[in-house]
């Protein structure tokens, strides 16, 4: 190997970790100038607990992404489920079982997702079998249930602090339960790790030194249980993260592993390929739009959970936050390329940003023009290591 | 130097890695002749037109070339530069910007500004007047996508002539038009002529170099055959010149008895799906097992457009119809084809072919994983087990099955594309230019595999623009031309001739 395929090397491997370095710079400039109140347990709590609706949105977003599409109706189907979920809990549940908490929870929770799946459904129609364009059809979304809002709350904020719903943006998982389930999620790292070598082993592929597998692997167990230890010096592992964190898993298995993952990839990396190899691009589109209305639900819920209220405000912005998301996690604006992984970790700068500039009273308009800059500074940097790679 | 020369070539040879797409082409136009430029696809003439316009620079090939007696060199954003001494390309695919009108077409790029702002009238009487005096049949203010295709080339063309064109040059200008508008097109050039403006004219269409030019250059496997003066020579010298060559061991000879006829296609016809003309009309050949079918005809016979009508990813079939195994089948897209077992490697395998950023395995799996897959989980075992059988067999050369696609060589891109459509176990392999764009060495490999799939019994359709890959190929030849079967030769009886003469409906 000569320098300068090393250098390719490092450039190769920078641009997949520059996101986390990133994260990293970020979180290490926000504690010196908050002198470590920023890595206070309470803070650190809040801040994958902040990030958490954005998360389920960036999680349905990479695929759309993937796919060569985008969807702009997220915010406010997330905010109008949150209204409806709001609704539910205080003009349904109340009258027809007031004394069950936790059975309303779940039926406001399944009517939830019932109704982001269906206006999923009703945009992925629209455009995979109509063919108008995904920017158009969701920007009608987007207004569509902004008056779905206000026709819904009267203009008015609605109460949804029920104790039963109000676990699963705010509850907390006693220690040893927390500590039982890092230890779980590290034993699967190290048998993945196992695993996959086994498999490359099997049929020749070149392996990593074993010490470099075991670090990577070690590194991922430590930030796990590092995790674990600091929020629980605080409330414990928080509910709706593991919620975020249970869907990214599964929403990531079926990205890499189902046809359903592989087609929206092979759509957006080429589309008349894909075509010609017999893929049904409509109803693979179809199927995306829908999982993006079902996962929006998701975080409607979580959102009237986490605020408590049902509010016109609801949702505002959202889609934004997870699309920058998205984008700060390397998904790419053409399709074709992008991770539930990545856009977890985009999701996690911007909230990061958000509780950093806040914690140093930094005022709100600042606060935008700072995060604008990021999302176009880290596209930059993206594209010009793209660019020296090449 | 001769007053009347405004173009001479002298000694140009340009070579790309693994071809010498010119070699020691030497030839001159004379000052306001239509001068004809002939040969088979990939005797060089697009590389020398590409020389021409300034797409390959001065520095990249070898030789000289003197405009008006003076060596032209075209250096660096040398495109634009050609435009100014005077040298305009009508390209095959026109160039024009569909929502804007004919005179901001014209103007694109150079629009009169007068205190800031584009003086459209200037625009639109200039046009005028540049339309009038060539009588160019199109208004100024037409919006481009409303014109058919003939006129969008006279749109073209007054374009070129806007910029004080002295040479231009026609790239298969009749390829997309019909019979009055290629009439229009000959006087078009006729009252070009009568101003002096110079015409080199490259066409598939024989007879169109009898019509319309003064002189004929042909040019062969890169080298000038032959320059003469129309008068002196025929259709059928013609011909000759263009392929009369030897056969050398090109091909390697397959051992194969071609069996039953197993696919039948009767008389089909089919449309654009785009823009509703018809493009099949009247294509009937059949197929036995085991067996190399080769389609040759010229570009724009409808070569492309009947195999992805078989496949079912193009236009309706609005009439006949395709038997496999004496059923009649219908097909209504790529997926239904691979149930039936007919497979397509297409023409353009970075369009069409591959997803370039994903990885040879994800490559070669995608249309197959239904067998890999249940509802849950893809088999990545077993994926992964067969890709690489596949590879394997095809010898494809990479590191990895895990790198992207883009990192491959042309050949080995082919490869994969082959193996993503033998993975599904096709009955028929369709082919279209199976060796296009890929260096020699890795043409005789696919040539090898073609030979071991048919001894095999998969029974292969191969389009190609290649003759000589035709006749060394096929166990027949089925010609097309104009949209429909020109006749189907066995390849005992099969000439380049023969063929050339199906291909360009002079017989």
């Amino acid at each position: 190997m000569n320098f300068s395929e090393l250098g390719q090397r490092f450039r190769k491997n920078i641009q997949t970790y520059i996101i986390i370095i990133a994260l990293v710079a970020i979180w290490g400039v926000f504690a010196i100038i908050t002198k470590g109140g920023y890595f206070m347990p309470q803070n650190i709590s809040n801040l994958f607990r902040q990030m958490t609706v954005t998360g389920f949105l960036a999680v349905g977003m990479v695929l759309v992404m993937v796919t060569g599409g985008i969807d702009l109706s997220v915010g406010k189907l997330a905010g109008f489920v949150s209204v409806i979920a709001a609704l539910f809990q205080r003009d349904v549940w109340f009258k027809l079982i007031p004394n069950e908490p936790i059975l309303s929870a779940v039926l406001t929770v399944f009517v939830s997702m019932l109704v982001g799946t269906l206006f999923g459904m009703y945009q992925a129609y629209v455009t995979a079998y109509l063919r108008v364009p995904a920017f158009i059809v969701t920007l009608g979304g987007m207004f569509i249930l902004n008056g779905g809002i206000l026709l819904a709350t009267g203009g008015q904020t609605i109460a949804a602090n029920q104790p039963g719903f109000s676990y699963i943006a705010q509850g907390y998982l006693k220690p040893t339960i927390g500590w039982i389930l890092g230890i779980v999620v590290v034993a699967f790292l190290i048998l993945l790790m196992f695993a996959n070598r086994r498999t490359k082993r099997k049929y020749g592929f070149e392996l990593k030194p074993f010490y470099q597998d075991m670090l990577r692997t070690a590194f991922f167990s430590l930030l796990v249980l590092v995790y674990v230890a600091v929020v629980n010096k605080y409330n414990g592992v928080q509910v709706p993260v593991l919620l975020l964190a249970i869907t990214a898993i599964i929403v990531s298995y079926i990205s890499t592993n189902t046809r359903f993952g592989r087609y929206a990839y092979a759509i957006g990396g080429n589309r008349e390929a894909a075509r010609l190899s017999g893929i049904n691009i409509k109803k693979q589109l179809f199927l995306v739009f829908t999982l993006m209305g079902l996962l929006s639900g998701i975080g409607g819920v979580v959102l009237a959970s986490y605020v408590g209220y049902g509010t016109i405000a609801a949702g505002q912005g959202y889609e934004l936050d997870a699309i920058a998301s998205c984008v700060l996690g390397g998904t790419s604006t053409l399709g074709g390329s992008g991770t539930i992984f990545g856009a977890l970790v985009g999701a996690l700068i911007m909230a990061s940003l958000n509780t950093g500039l806040q914690m140093m009273n930094v005022a709100p308009a600042w606060q935008y023009v700072l995060r604008g800059l990021v999302l176009v500074v880290a596209v930059i940097v993206d594209v010009y290591f793209k660019k020296s790679s090449n | 130097m001769d007053e009347n020369v405004i173009l001479d070539i002298q000694h140009v040879t340009k070579a790309f890695p693994g071809v010498v797409a010119l070699n020691d082409v030497s030839f001159q136009v004379h000052r306001g002749e239509i001068h004809g430029l002939c040969g088979e696809n990939g005797a060089g003439k697009s590389t020398l037109m590409k020389i021409l316009s300034g797409v390959y620079p001065h520095d990249t090939y070898e030789g000289d070339i003197f405009y008006n007696g003076e060596l032209l060199k075209l250096e660096g954003s040398a495109i634009h530069k050609a435009a100014e001494k005077g040298i305009a390309i009508v390209y095959q695919e026109l160039t024009l910007v569909p929502g804007m009108t004919v005179g901001e077409n014209i103007f694109l790029g150079k629009e009169p500004v007068q205190r800031g702002s584009i003086n459209w009238d200037h625009v639109y009487s200039e046009t005028q007047k540049i339309l009038n005096e060539y009588h160019l049949d199109v208004h100024p203010q037409d919006v481009v996508k409303n014109l058919g295709v003939g006129k969008m080339q006279m749109t073209e063309i007054a374009k070129a002539l806007s910029e004080n064109a002295k040479i231009l040059i026609l790239d298969e200008p009749t390829s997309a038009l019909s019979e009055a508008e290629v009439t229009q097109l000959m006087e078009i050039l006729g009252t070009l002529k009568e101003h002096g403006v110079t015409c080199i004219y490259i066409t598939h269409k024989l007879e169109e170099f009898f019509r319309i030019t003064d002189s004929v250059t042909v040019l062969r496997d890169g080298k000038v055959v032959t320059t003469q003066p129309t008068k002196s020579l025929t259709s059928e010298k013609l011909v000759q010149y263009m392929v009369g060559r030897e056969m050398k061991e090109r091909f390697p000879k397959g051992n194969r008895l071609p069996g039953d006829v197993i696919f039948e296609v009767d008389d089909i016809f089919a449309e654009d799906p785009d823009k509703g003309n018809e493009v099949l009309k009247g294509v009937s050949f059949n197929l036995r097992k085991g067996e190399i079918l080769g389609i040759a005809g010229l570009m724009g016979s409808g070569r492309t457009e009947l195999v992805m009508t078989i496949f079912g990813e193009y236009g309706k079939i609005t009439k006949g119809s395709m038997k496999l195994y004496g059923q009649e089948i219908k097909i209504e897209n790529g997926n239904s084809a691979m149930k039936h077992g007919i497979s397509l490697v297409p023409e353009d395998r970075k369009r069409h072919g591959l997803i370039l950023i994903q990885s040879i395995l994800k490559n070669i799996s995608l249309p197959n994983l239904d067998r890999f897959a249940s509802f849950l989980r893809i088999d990545q075992d077993a994926e992964l087990a067969e890709s690489l059988k596949f590879a394997k067999e095809l010898a494809i050369k990479t590191p990895s099955l895990l790198v992207p696609a883009e990192s491959l060589s042309g050949g080995n891109q082919q490869k994969v594309v082959i193996s993503k459509w033998l993975m599904s176990g096709p009955k028929i392999l369709i082919m279209d230019d199976p060796t296009r764009g890929i260096d020699v060495g890795a043409k005789f490999e696919i040539y090898k595999l073609m030979n071991e799939l048919a001894e095999k019994g998969i029974s292969i359709i191969m389009i190609s623009s290649d003759l000589q890959e035709v006749l060394g190929m096929s166990d027949r030849i089925m010609v097309m031309c104009h949209g429909s079967s020109n006749g189907t030769l066995e390849i005992a009886e099969a000439t380049q001739e023969r063929i050339m003469t199906l291909a360009t409906g002079i017989a």
